[in-house]
């Protein structure tokens, strides 16, 4: 009896502190979303309080002045195109680890693994002087090559592939397919989960870089949504608010739908871990 | 409960297939398996490799986009100078004051909230799901807004003003020591997520018995924390400190968007390395000394962290 009695009020507090967590969580963005659609001194005056009257302007503005369309489409492409690329040729080269031997694989792989450790800012310059020498910079392949690859996600698929059973493969060679061929119809649709996982760590990744594109995107009509709401927020303090709120809601919303949509996936691919 | 947590751990199983096919399907084999991972060697070579290797050479010249000709040979000046360079050494100190309270922050709280959300049988994922939310939005974003809540007519110092904590508000950007905390307290609102997640997979990796049998031993809640639960979370601490360490130190879009100068404001208070590094190379166009900072600062990164798997990693030692 006084043993579930307790018990109740420790649920009680445990339920009692997430559900704090939890505002604590949110707050910014209801404070965000709550701005976004208040008139510009109203939003300086009282940022705190539920709007008065409900108004769109700040969209508006975001529309008028700052192509958003075209903001979101540059971001699209980049994101797209990374994450395609990089599933695909991650995949490619994860299979080819687990699976096919062939000379040297173990070096290579080992090889592989010791790259991971090199921290990117190594990177930063170099790849920034080869990139002008080419005249790469200002073009969108100057950010989708480098990241068409990448030997984390090659690890992740490697992982997973060496779970499929060598008897399915080597039943599918028998019948005269070649590696292509199973990696297409075998390996391909056997390792969705873990595809999922890398082509949202890449996409996510590309959508909210921000050092990449301030490097190489210069020209404003190759801006992505984080450069463009960089642009908002370095103007004068106060003078396009309405617009900086309104964009801030309009960048961030639409991720969050996929993230509720598809949120195991994303907390898989983020912490490495899943849950039953 | 797939918990792959350490990558770098796995041992590569790679000695089968020997036996078998003969030759010639031996090398078509082995001219797919070249082809797969062709992409990746030549990307690597190229954006790899070499960047490196160019790096380590222009750290001996004085190089600039804006003055092409202006290509000397200095030796190991722009090394000397690194080194000797107090305002690097002030972005070192500056990055690890702020990463000693981030991660001693997220970890606490992600621990804190893994061990609550591990107690709940309802409506856990609803929690974890909007825990995680700040992991996948954009610095840019989350840096905007905790810049108007945590601005001196924002929200927080409003409140802190009325309850008497704060005598008023606080300028607290232009501070000599307030920037690195708060930008810390910001980034563990946003990073928390993903230490409450890898925790909570650690401890429901633990076999409840070991509980049963510390309860029947009369052991408290508090002792059975630090005998049984802390000491099976190691490996998920080891990895989180890894990460942390070496993703933390690069922090740059967080002080650049808050809306400092490329120096980090005028005490440099908000100067972080990788801050300096693109002052140097983009306001001053000084190639040669930016990959020394690089390179200086990616040592530091590679100490620390074989500092950490040679003390901290139980399992491997």
């Amino acid at each position: 009896m006084l043993q579930s009695k307790k018990f109740t009020v420790t649920t009680l507090v445990v339920y009692l502190l997430l559900t704090l967590g939890a505002l604590v969580v949110l707050y910014p963005f209801a404070y965000m979303v709550m701005n976004s659609f208040k008139f510009g001194p109203e939003i300086l005056n009282s940022p705190t309080h539920l709007p008065s009257v409900l108004t769109l302007t700040g969209y508006q503005g975001v529309i008028q002045n700052l192509d958003i369309l075209l903001l979101f489409k540059n971001s699209l492409i980049l994101a797209i195109s990374i994450a395609f690329l990089n599933t695909f040729l991650s995949a490619m080269a994860g299979y080819a680890v687990a699976k096919i031997p062939f000379p040297g694989r173990k070096p290579i792989f080992a090889f592989m693994l010791a790259t991971m450790m090199i921290p990117g800012v190594l990177f930063l310059i170099p790849t920034y002087v080869m990139m002008y020498r080419l005249g790469w910079v200002g073009h969108f392949y100057a950010l989708i090559i480098p990241s068409a690859v990448s030997i984390y996600n090659i690890f992740l698929i490697r992982q997973f592939v060496m779970g499929i059973p060598d008897e399915q493969i080597e039943a599918a060679r028998l019948d005269g397919a070649n590696d292509f061929n199973i990696f297409i119809s075998i390996i391909l649709p056997l390792t969705r989960p873990v595809l999922a996982t890398v082509a949202i760590l890449s996409f996510i990744g590309s959508w909210n870089d921000f050092l990449g594109p301030l490097l190489y995107l210069n020209n404003p009509s190759t801006w992505t949504v984080q450069l463009g709401l960089y642009q908002f927020q370095s103007s004068i303090p106060g003078e396009h608010i309405q617009e900086l709120w309104a964009s801030m809601t309009m960048i961030t919303v639409p991720l969050v739908l996929v993230y509720f949509l598809l949120q195991d996936q994303f907390i898989k691919a983020f912490a490495n871990v899943s849950f039953k | 409960m797939g918990t792959s947590i350490l990558p770098l751990k796995q041992t590569p199983d790679l000695a089968s297939t020997h036996t078998g096919p003969n030759l010639r399907v031996r090398m078509r084999r082995g001219f797919w398996g070249y082809l797969f991972i062709s992409p990746w060697i030549l990307l690597y070579a190229v954006f790899g490799m070499y960047p490196l290797l160019l790096s380590f050479y222009l750290t001996f010249f004085t190089y600039s986009f804006v003055r092409p000709d202006d290509y000397v040979f200095v030796g190991i000046g722009n090394w000397v100078q690194g080194i000797l360079d107090p305002l690097f050494w002030q972005s070192i100190f500056n990055i690890l004051y702020n990463q000693t309270i981030f991660i001693a922050l997220t970890n606490i709280i992600g621990l804190g909230t893994a061990l609550l959300l591990y107690k709940v049988v309802h409506a856990g994922r609803i929690f974890r799901t909007i825990y995680f939310m700040p992991v996948i939005t954009s610095v840019v974003v989350l840096m905007a807004i905790g810049n108007y809540l945590t601005s001196p007519t924002g929200p927080i110092q409003a409140t802190l003003v009325q309850w008497g904590i704060l005598s008023g508000p606080i300028f607290w950007k232009f501070d000599q020591w307030l920037p690195m905390p708060v930008i810390a307290v910001l980034n563990s609102w946003k990073w928390f997520g993903i230490s409450t997640v890898v925790y909570l997979a650690g401890l429901f990796a633990i076999d409840t018995q070991y509980y049963e049998a510390a309860a029947i031993d009369g052991a408290t809640g508090w002792q059975q924390f630090w005998s049984i639960t802390f000491p099976s979370l190691q490996p998920q601490i080891f990895f989180l400190l890894v990460v942390n360490v070496i993703n933390g130190l690069q922090m740059f879009t967080e002080v650049f968007t808050l809306g400092y100068d490329v120096y980090g404001g005028p005490q440099h208070q908000a100067l972080t390395p990788v801050l300096y590094l693109y002052a140097q190379a983009f306001d001053k166009s000084n190639i040669g000394y930016a990959s020394v900072l690089g390179l200086l600062l990616a040592g530091l990164i590679a100490i620390l962290t074989l500092f950490q798997f040679r003390f901290l990693n139980k399992e491997q030692a």
